[in-house]
């Protein structure tokens, strides 16, 4: 057994190329959050958007021989060895060609945990899975799903890159080359998804101070640990856990590690948030190779899509929000289940918790199939 | 995406790079000229897989149920397959799902099948039974996998059964070389030390991908990839990513990956019957 047997279309009965493999979703154009509560999706939601086309190569152009200045180019240099560079060259030829894990490429995710949060989105007081604390709680329920019909502000925030990993997720990777020594200077991602683009720099320069400026897709370096690639992201805007209320902060750490086994990328993603979160708060999202995907780029205008006065911004004050228990009652859940935090997180909590608190439903009655976005839309309920 | 004047700076690499040059056409000529000096030696024998184990999975591990909740800290709901890519055969049979005559056809066990207990919550504790064999115990349902390196060589002629037969091995590279991630060639050498556990399962009976009845086959061929990763705290995790392919009842590969916490020792260990509500 080894790698080309496992991976083998031939050996295996289904690859990720098969046909009938899962389809990978359909990307959304302009289409804001949390669909349930604010109105439906948008009549180009499941449809695939007009393609922007690849993008160009965004890796640096190698070294052309006829224009590279003598001095740093390393074709010239190693003319300037003369008949040495030819014994160096076939040297060379004699060593075993060794290869890396190569992490670029198209890959789509598989939204085979959480699908339904992930795709059309978390219900309203979920919380499930998430150690978070209990400012996060209270800040959570205060969460109106109206917020983002009424402040524009919300309607076209970005997905932060932790976020985005989660989230609607197709992704796009590719490495910048140094041309004078051929080393990798960063991994450069893009995610349609609020078209985020994001750079991994590998080239063990140094984060800069607390003071500077924080964005959606942080600052991110990398380092290689054996076949694992190990990131750490800081300086990182306040986005959200979860597309409910569940906030995340500016003072969050991130750790992602990368990982590649034939054509699937797992990335296991350690959230670290002295505002939010009691515990590090770990999880692993999945994707497989898809070299035929073809990215869409993003557009998102502002739009008032319920009229308020100026400045209202839609809220539950403590103890008001009449929706935080509809999930656990939906799914015959108990209820303090549903407001997470890290205790309920640890198999002993199951000899614990309560019965649900209304009788559960005898069937599945709500998002029952809700594997690929088409899927959750067709049957959402 | 927003550039910062820290995206701006440089490292001090290329100003080393006629040295590093140098030193490599040193090094490249000493690998291949002839060892005069050493007589060869007796051949070695090869290490055994835990003499050769890269990261040491050894311990006691809970899973920390951070994704899919509500379908694994509780039974779902029946009809519920979400993020599962069954076929119509598969919501059928779901369909179907009844726990009583499960228990009283002793099948308690259907969703602690190889394919699915690993997402069960509960503790595993990973001891080596020999030298070439990993052994992998679960509190919940009091399941053992075997985890055999040398299984590969073996004729398999194992009995359906719920952990079915498993075959192990260290993942090697892409084209099975190691090479130090420093190997001084022309650009450093990076992500080419395999340390993932590569487990591939045949010969399972049929059971429950969830408790809810949602099903897998006899013809389940389970792909599983153990990584271990160490955190900023000290914590010690392993994420094994779960590749279920299913000709029968999915309609592609059923991708999951789950995370487990070492603990320090055995103290949190709870064996439980297997349940089938």
């Amino acid at each position: 057994m080894g790698p080309d047997t496992l991976h083998s279309p031939m050996n295996n009965p289904m690859t990720p190329r098969d046909p009938l493999l899962l389809k990978p979703a359909q990307s959304l154009v302009g289409q804001v959050v949390n669909l349930r509560r604010v109105g439906n999706p948008p009549a180009e939601a499941g449809k695939t958007p007009p393609s922007a086309g690849d993008q160009p190569a965004r890796r640096t152009s190698s070294c052309p021989t006829s224009s590279c200045p003598t001095s740093s180019c390393p074709t010239s240099s190693l003319r300037r060895h003369g008949s040495l560079a030819a014994s160096i060259a076939a040297a060379f030829l004699a060593l075993p060609a060794f290869a890396q894990i190569d992490l670029t490429g198209e890959w789509a995710p598989a939204y085979h945990e959480d699908a339904p949060e992930r795709l059309p989105g978390p219900e309203l007081g979920d919380y499930m899975g998430i150690p978070l604390n209990a400012a996060a709680r209270l800040r959570a329920d205060s969460y109106d799903a109206d917020r983002i019909s009424v402040v524009n502000e919300y309607q076209c925030r970005p997905h932060s890159s932790d976020y985005g990993m989660r989230g609607l997720g197709n992704l796009r990777v590719w490495r910048e080359i140094n041309p004078k020594n051929q080393e990798v200077v960063a991994f450069h991602t893009y995610m349609p998804a609020w078209g985020s683009e994001r750079t991994i720099w590998m080239d063990n320069r140094p984060h800069p101070p607390d003071y500077a400026e924080h964005t959606f897709q942080g600052f991110s370096t990398g380092v290689w640990e054996g076949n694992m690639l190990t990131i750490t992201t800081t300086h990182l805007k306040a986005n959200y856990y979860r597309r409910n209320g569940v906030a995340s902060s500016d003072k969050r750490t991130v750790t992602e590690h990368w990982t590649r086994h034939g054509d699937f990328l797992t990335v296991i993603v350690v959230e670290n948030d002295p505002v939010m979160l009691t515990e590090p708060w770990v999880r692993s999202e999945n994707w497989y190779l898809d070299p035929g995907q073809k990215l869409s780029s993003f557009q998102c205008e502002y739009q008032p899509e319920v009229p308020a006065p100026v400045g209202t911004v839609p809220h539950h004050l403590p103890g008001t929000n009449p929706f935080l228990t509809e999930v656990a009652d939906w799914y015959g859940l108990p209820r303090e289940a549903t407001r997470g935090g890290a205790e309920t997180m640890y198999p002993e909590f199951r000899k614990k918790m309560s019965k649900p608190a209304v009788e559960p439903p005898a069937h599945c009655e709500r998002f029952c199939v809700c594997t690929t976005l088409v899927d959750c839309q067709l049957h959402g309920r | 995406m927003r550039t910062t004047p820290w995206s701006r700076l440089q490292p001090a690499t290329e100003a080393s790079a006629s040295v590093r040059m140098c030193l490599q056409i040193c090094l490249v000529m000493l690998l291949q000229a002839p060892a005069f000096a050493q007589p060869p030696g007796p051949p070695q024998p090869p290490r055994s897989p835990r003499a050769a184990a890269p990261v040491d999975l050894t311990g006691y591990w809970v899973s920390v149920v951070s994704e899919d909740w509500r379908w694994r800290m509780v039974t779902p709901l029946k009809g519920d397959f979400a993020g599962v890519p069954v076929n119509a055969a598969a919501r059928k049979v779901g369909e179907s799902w009844n726990p009583a005559q499960d228990e009283a056809a002793g099948e308690q066990c259907k969703s602690y099948g190889a394919p699915a207990i690993m997402r069960v919550p509960g503790r595993v504790h990973i001891t080596w039974q020999d030298d070439s064999t990993l052994k992998l115990e679960t509190d919940s349902g009091q399941q053992t996998r075997l985890l055999d390196f040398n299984g590969a060589s073996k004729e398999i002629q194992a009995i359906p059964s719920w952990q079915g037969f498993s075959t192990a091995n260290w993942e090697r590279p892409p084209n099975g070389v190691e090479v130090p991630d420093n190997f001084p060639v022309f650009s450093t050498r990076t992500g080419t030390r395999g340390r993932s556990l590569e487990v591939v399962t045949t010969h399972l009976r049929p059971g429950y991908l969830r408790k809810n009845g949602v099903p897998y086959s006899a013809q389940t061929i389970l792909n599983e990839y153990f990584d271990y990763h160490k955190e900023s705290n000290g914590d010690e995790w392993f994420t094994v990513t779960t590749i279920v392919k299913d000709p029968v009842y999915l309609t592609g590969p059923y991708i999951t990956s789950t995370d487990f916490k070492k603990e320090r020792d055995g103290s949190k260990w709870d064996p439980t019957p297997c349940t089938a509500r």
